[in-house]
């Protein structure tokens, strides 16, 4: 064999097993798809956005408590996590830069971004659920709302960085003070860039469960009290699916499914938007 | 020595044992730089890469003040005050001493508002005001033909000669005493080189103008005076027509012969 052959053959056999991998990691990933989608489907009715929790034999019984109780709580934490992250990742593109406290927060922030969930969960039940002595929805927004602050401050600040710097300096020269510069220019710049990160951001809390769990805690009832356990799909979907009983294992595939949609949703509309940033460019 | 003329005309600027270091830098990156600058003409600012052109021309709207750390030292007198003093309203500087960059800086917004972004900063928000003086500064940037029915589109769809006329319309939208440019063709072609050369010979009558150029066949078609800068100091100042025929110094000489550059 020559070393050329030898060469070829090395190249073939690398070819194989990489792809051989990227199919097994794929066809594990449909696999998980193939089977929320079907046991979805199939759950799925109109009693689900009817009819709220119900013990178990009920036939009037759905997922709406949970799903306006998720709505409510990423409502809250959006509320919370985004003004946070935007403002804190233009401090660090427009005014930080690269000073010793700017390279902190960053390296701070890519630390809370891998920090397992249940850490901030566990830090929001010591300074929030104890003192108020209940679960509450304020709890659970708070958790979710530190878990995407991270994620919108890194976009935000790559998203502004992304703007050239002659594009600031023609706004100063024509008179233009700082937070003019910024609101009228860098943020049109990279608005496509810090809408899809805020997108990003909804969709990495939407599937959290470990930090409602002790925060929001659960509720199989309807409820829009801030202040009391309020009812999440992630919750339901794990007390659910846990559960003995038929129609609750039926309703938490529902919800698997509506959640997984979601989030999916969110992922693909970022994409969308950031594609159509750059074309425009 | 420097070789500097005496301008007789009524100047706009007036530079006096300027000097301007860099943060961090030891010693200073232009060094006891005097020169007028005419009112109503054009002033070329050419040299090899590195000379300091650019940097002398960022301290008239005192750009390096974005940029914290430079100092500056000597005097630049604008309207009979030195606007390195520390008082110096640096908005309201900008608004009289207008900027065009190296690459179009067309803002992400459409047509109209790019041009009345300077205007609205000064806060007119008279919506026919505002149109008539877009329209008139558009005319006067000579691009209101190719722009007129397209005013609300994006700004970024336009070419690049397009986008630097815009951005000259856009400076002098809000009237000013002063315009910098700095290498406004090096990104672009032959014919938008020569559109954007014409439009400046036209705006001199209105406004002073101080153009960077490393294109020397541009300083000599454009400019009224021209300055040679080298390693930071400014070695020659003269009429173009002069300059580039009998220059007085010998580097200069050199220099427009092409012996280096």
């Amino acid at each position: 064999m020559t070393a050329v052959q030898k060469r070829v053959l090395i190249n073939k056999i690398a070819l194989a097993f990489s792809t051989l991998s990227a199919l097994i990691a794929l066809g594990f990933l449909f696999w998980i798809l193939g089977v929320l989608v079907m046991k979805g489907i199939s759950a799925l009715n109109w009693n689900i956005f009817i009819f709220e929790g119900a013990p178990p034999g009920n036939p009037e019984s759905g997922l709406k408590h949970a799903l306006v109780g998720q709505a409510i709580l990423i409502g809250m934490a959006t509320a919370i996590g985004v003004p946070l992250g935007i403002l804190a990742g233009t401090y660090l593109s427009e005014y930080g830069k690269n000073s010793k406290l700017a390279h902190t927060i960053r390296d701070i922030s890519d630390i809370m971004m891998s920090a397992p969930s249940i850490v901030i969960g566990a830090f929001v039940y010591a300074i929030v659920v104890m003192p108020m002595g209940h679960f509450s929805a304020w709890a659970g927004a708070i958790a979710l709302g530190i878990i995407m602050i991270p994620v919108i401050l890194r976009t935000t600040d790559d998203m502004l960085q992304l703007v050239p710097g002659e594009l600031r300096e023609a706004a100063f020269a024509l008179g233009a003070p700082k937070y003019k510069v910024i609101l009228s220019v860098v943020y049109r710049g990279a608005k496509a860039g810090i809408l899809t990160g805020v997108l990003l951001g909804i969709a990495r809390v939407g599937g959290e469960t470990a930090p409602l769990l002790f925060t929001s805690f659960n509720d199989n009832f309807f409820t829009t009290d801030l202040n009391e356990a309020m009812p999440s799909l992630t919750v339901t979907i794990f007390n659910y699916a846990t559960s003995p009983y038929e129609d609750w294992q039926q309703l938490g595939w529902a919800a698997a499914f509506i959640l997984s949609m979601f989030i999916l949703g969110l992922n693909i509309l970022g994409r969308l938007i950031l594609l159509a940033g750059k074309k425009r460019k | 020595m420097a070789s500097i003329i005496d301008i007789k005309e009524e100047c706009a600027l007036h530079v006096r044992d300027f000097e301007f270091t860099y943060k961090g830098a030891e010693s200073p990156s232009l060094k006891k730089i005097t020169m007028p600058i005419a009112k109503h003409s054009i002033t070329a600012l050419i040299g090899p890469s590195g000379c300091g052109k650019t940097t002398l021309l960022r301290s008239f709207n005192r750009m390096h003040d974005l940029y914290p750390g430079n100092t500056y030292a000597g005097e630049i007198e604008f309207e009979g005050r030195n606007i390195l003093s520390d008082k110096e309203d640096l908005i309201h500087l900008r608004t009289k001493i207008g900027m065009i960059f190296q690459k179009p800086t067309a803002f992400p917004m459409s047509i109209f508002d790019n041009v009345a972004y300077g205007m609205r900063l000064q806060g007119i928000k008279n919506k026919t005001e505002l149109s008539d003086r877009v329209e008139k500064a558009l005319k006067d940037a000579a691009i209101w033909k190719e722009v007129s029915d397209r005013l609300k589109h994006d700004a970024n769809g336009l070419s690049g000669g397009q986008q630097q006329r815009l951005c000259i319309a856009r400076a002098i939208a809000v009237e000013p005493e002063v315009l910098l440019f700095d290498e406004p063709t090096s990104a672009l072609d032959p014919i938008s080189t020569q559109g954007i050369e014409r439009l400046v010979i036209e705006l001199k009558e209105r406004v002073s103008i101080i153009i960077v150029t490393h294109n020397m066949q541009q300083a000599a078609r454009v400019s009224d005076y021209t300055g040679f800068m080298y390693l930071g100091e400014l070695i020659e100042l003269g009429e173009t027509e002069k300059l580039f025929v009998t220059p007085k110094e010998k580097l200069t000489q050199e220099y427009i012969t092409g012996k280096f550059g």
